[in-house]
């Protein structure tokens, strides 16, 4: 090599190229959901126009998701980056988002989309301070079990997937209007189905199901957890069997990541089912939304898992 | 009640509401590309807007560098930093306290009760291209600014620079601070070689993360090379003149990341650093490291796990040149922990150091710390229970063996951490 700096700087400059061309020539606009819900929801709406993956997984607890570095080279490549927000993943996502070095997904930026700004809100508690537990100031974030903040959420997604890619507005568009007229159908129909489960009790292991229980009419009368993010004790379980008896609970409900011994125990004693939901839809492997939803509303229309 | 926000809202950036308005949308990578000319005739626009501002005095006004002028009612609230105070407090019992050899600055040091730091941690966007990131350490006796840098965010190509004070990313565990950490003390020879407050300075950083199908990061810093707890094998209290960009201990990493399965992930880093000493004129020193993080974490299963395991392991190699003489050791630590239920965890951990040699093989007194000479050995293991993610409370165990003692070095911390404030991100 008659010159090595020479040699060294076109190597570099290849690399830089070989860096910057795949931006340039991506065919499909590549979206990332911090959790499957979400990217569901992204897939009814871009269809084959877009690439979409989630950096949870439906079977992990979304508030303890590790950053990995792999999760931060996945959001390096990423156009749109939709969240749940409401410091859902404020454990995890920001050091990801700076670790990723793309200023299109920066909070703020074009790219950045936080679903909780398309939803109406429950549960901002009246007083933030975390001897009530692991409280969201802004308001309850698991809003991703309501069809109807789906419906808010993927027009949203339209908007803003349009906005990104203007040559493909009318298909977004289009997918939208399909997705939002078979979502309202459907939401009529299992509100139908579960009619019978409007104003009964369950017990919940985490705050999750507010939204699920507005829609559906269901009352959450208690908490395994003492406080949100507090792990289950001897005597507030004890508390907790006592509403269930009174109430006369027979439907346990929690997302399939939580402990699940608790929740068996008190089924066992007061004669009910634990339900385990799943977090999202299995979303590499195929499942996509409404099988998602028609897999937890079978599980509430039968009153068991 | 409604379902859905207000018709306004789906598209309607969810902060900064009061910011000027982005228009229909800002521009974004993959809209139509513009022609030259079109680029051409956007800069000239923005050139003349720019010269126009200048004359009307508005730059100077919004000059960047300019203090925040504090904002009217509650909204000024909205705009402060998100903050975090961690306090780490300890109750140790030492067989040997006028003896005990920990190199940590946050380490408990004295039988007794023990301040290990109160930590102030603040950090928030400063505009669209730079992030700013502080952690100001009270101690019993004063404050420290222990890291106060700016890191950018809207850099070109995977590249990204972080300028101020901070913490070098030699390895894997220098980087980090004590709320991080699985044990109450730093290793050994982490605080030898760089020092008890790990190894930092003003500097700058560039870090670059490839566009290779895996994640490969590569970063270079140039940091000051003095301070007997930051730099104690370079420059150290003495400290180096700066003459030349070669007087700055220069540090160079690449750190890999291979996702094995959703279960298992390895990471791999390869570090060096080489600076000025303080031993003679024209000395320097080398420090070699690599690091290894294995953890498994069963978040793939659908049988419910709080499981998790880890194995973290660094080795260094230290080269220092005396006049006519160079001293070369090694040391390292290794630690594996299990999470054993949501709330509890077990950790054990084993340090070794090499005796110092000179050039020629002979066992040579360390001038930076005589009256160790030998090899040493030292184990430690913990119980940790967490009360939530907020609090944790520690019981640890060590017992040191340096050669030149007959006896160990017995250890028992009971130690609390408690953090208030802003939930902060957590590395990997």
């Amino acid at each position: 090599m008659k010159n090595p700096l020479r040699f060294l700087f076109s190597l570099l400059l290849a690399t830089l190229t070989i860096a910057g061309a795949p931006r340039l020539a991506a065919a499909e606009l590549k979206v990332v959901a911090t959790i499957p819900a979400l990217a569901a929801i992204a897939k009814e709406v871009g269809g084959e126009d877009i690439a979409v993956e989630s950096l949870a997984l439906p079977t992990q607890d979304p508030h303890f998701v590790d950053a990995k570095p792999s999760l931060a080279l996945a959001l390096s490549k990423a156009d749109l980056l939709v969240t749940v927000g409401l410091g859902l993943e404020v454990g995890w996502l920001p050091t990801l988002q700076v670790g990723s070095r793309n200023v299109k997904i920066m909070l703020g930026a074009s790219g950045y989309l936080e679903a909780a700004s398309l939803v109406s809100l429950l549960d901002a508690p009246e007083r933030v301070d975390r001897a009530d537990g692991d409280v969201h100031p802004g308001g309850n974030p698991h809003f991703w079990y309501d069809p109807r903040a789906a419906k808010a959420i993927a027009k949203g997604l339209a908007a803003k997937m349009g906005a990104l890619e203007p040559g493909k507005k009318a298909a977004f568009d289009q997918r939208l209007a399909a997705f939002v007229a078979k979502l309202d159908a459907q939401t009529k129909a299992w509100s139908e189905r579960l009619a019978k489960r409007r104003g009964a009790p369950v017990v919940a292991y985490h705050k999750s199901w507010t939204y699920l229980a507005d829609w559906l009419g269901i009352q959450q009368v208690a908490f395994l957890e003492p406080k949100p993010g507090v792990p289950p004790n001897p005597g507030h379980v004890a508390q907790v069997l006592g509403i269930a008896r009174a109430k006369n609970v027979k439907i346990l409900l929690q997302e399939s990541y939580y402990p699940d011994a608790t929740a068996k125990l008190v089924a066992e004693k007061v004669g009910a089912s634990v339900l385990f939901v799943p977090s999202g839809p299995d979303v590499r492997g195929g499942q996509g939304y409404f099988a998602w939803m028609e897999g937890i509303v079978g599980m509430l229309d039968k009153g068991a898992p | 009640m409604p379902t859905e926000a207000p018709a306004a809202a789906p598209t309607a950036p969810p902060i900064d509401a009061a910011g000027p308005p982005p228009g229909p949308e800002a521009p974004s990578a993959v809209a139509p590309a513009l022609t030259p000319a079109e680029l051409a005739e956007i800069e000239a626009a923005l050139g003349a807007d720019t010269e126009k501002q200048e004359a009307a005095g508005q730059v100077a006004k919004e000059n960047p560098l300019s203090l925040p002028r504090p904002a009217a009612g509650s909204t000024a609230a909205a705009f402060l930093p998100d903050i975090a105070f961690i306090l780490d407090f300890a109750l140790a019992a030492f067989s040997d306290q006028d003896e005990q050899l920990q190199t940590g600055g946050h380490d408990p040091t004295r039988n007794g009760f023990n301040l290990q730091q109160l930590e102030m941690s603040i950090g928030k966007s400063v505009d669209p291209y730079f992030r700013f990131d502080a952690n100001l350490v009270f101690s019993q006796f004063g404050v420290e600014v222990e890291e106060a840098y700016a890191t950018t965010t809207s850099m070109p190509w995977g590249l990204q620079t972080r300028a101020g004070q901070m913490l070098t990313r030699f390895g894997r565990m220098n980087a980090t601070h004590p709320h991080a950490w699985t044990f109450v003390d730093q290793p050994f020879y982490l605080g030898k070689v760089f020092g008890g407050e790990g190894n930092r300075g003003l500097g700058v950083e560039l870090s670059w993360l490839t566009p290779l199908p895996w994640y490969v990061e590569v970063l270079v810093s140039g940091t000051e090379a003095s301070g007997e707890s930051t730099a104690r094998s370079f420059g150290g209290a003495e400290g180096v003149a700066v003459e030349s960009p070669l007087d700055f201990q220069n540090t160079v990493a690449v750190k890999q990341f291979f996702d094995l399965t959703d279960d298992w992930s390895l990471l791999w880093g390869l570090s060096a650093a080489n600076g000025p000493n303080a031993s003679g004129r024209d000395t320097r020193t080398d420090v070699f490291g690599t690091d290894l993080f294995v953890k498994w974490r069963p978040i793939s299963s659908h049988e419910p796990s709080p499981m998790e395991v880890h194995l973290q392991a660094e080795a260094l190699l230290r080269r220092r040149q005396a006049p006519e003489d160079v001293l070369t050791d090694a040391g390292g630590y290794a630690h594996l922990f299990w999470k054993l239920a949501q709330r509890w965890g077990v950790a054990g951990r084993y340090e070794y150091a090499t005796p110092v040699q000179d050039a020629e093989g002979e066992r040579v007194v360390d001038p930076l710390d005589p009256g160790q000479e030998g090899d040493r050995h030292r184990l430690a293991a913990n119980v940790t229970f967490w009360p939530t993610e907020f609090s944790r409370l520690r019981l640890q165990g060590s017992a040191d063996f340096p050669e030149l003692r007959d006896d160990p070095i017995l250890a028992a911390f009971l130690a609390l951490e408690v953090v208030v404030g802003s939930h902060g991100a957590h590395l990997f």
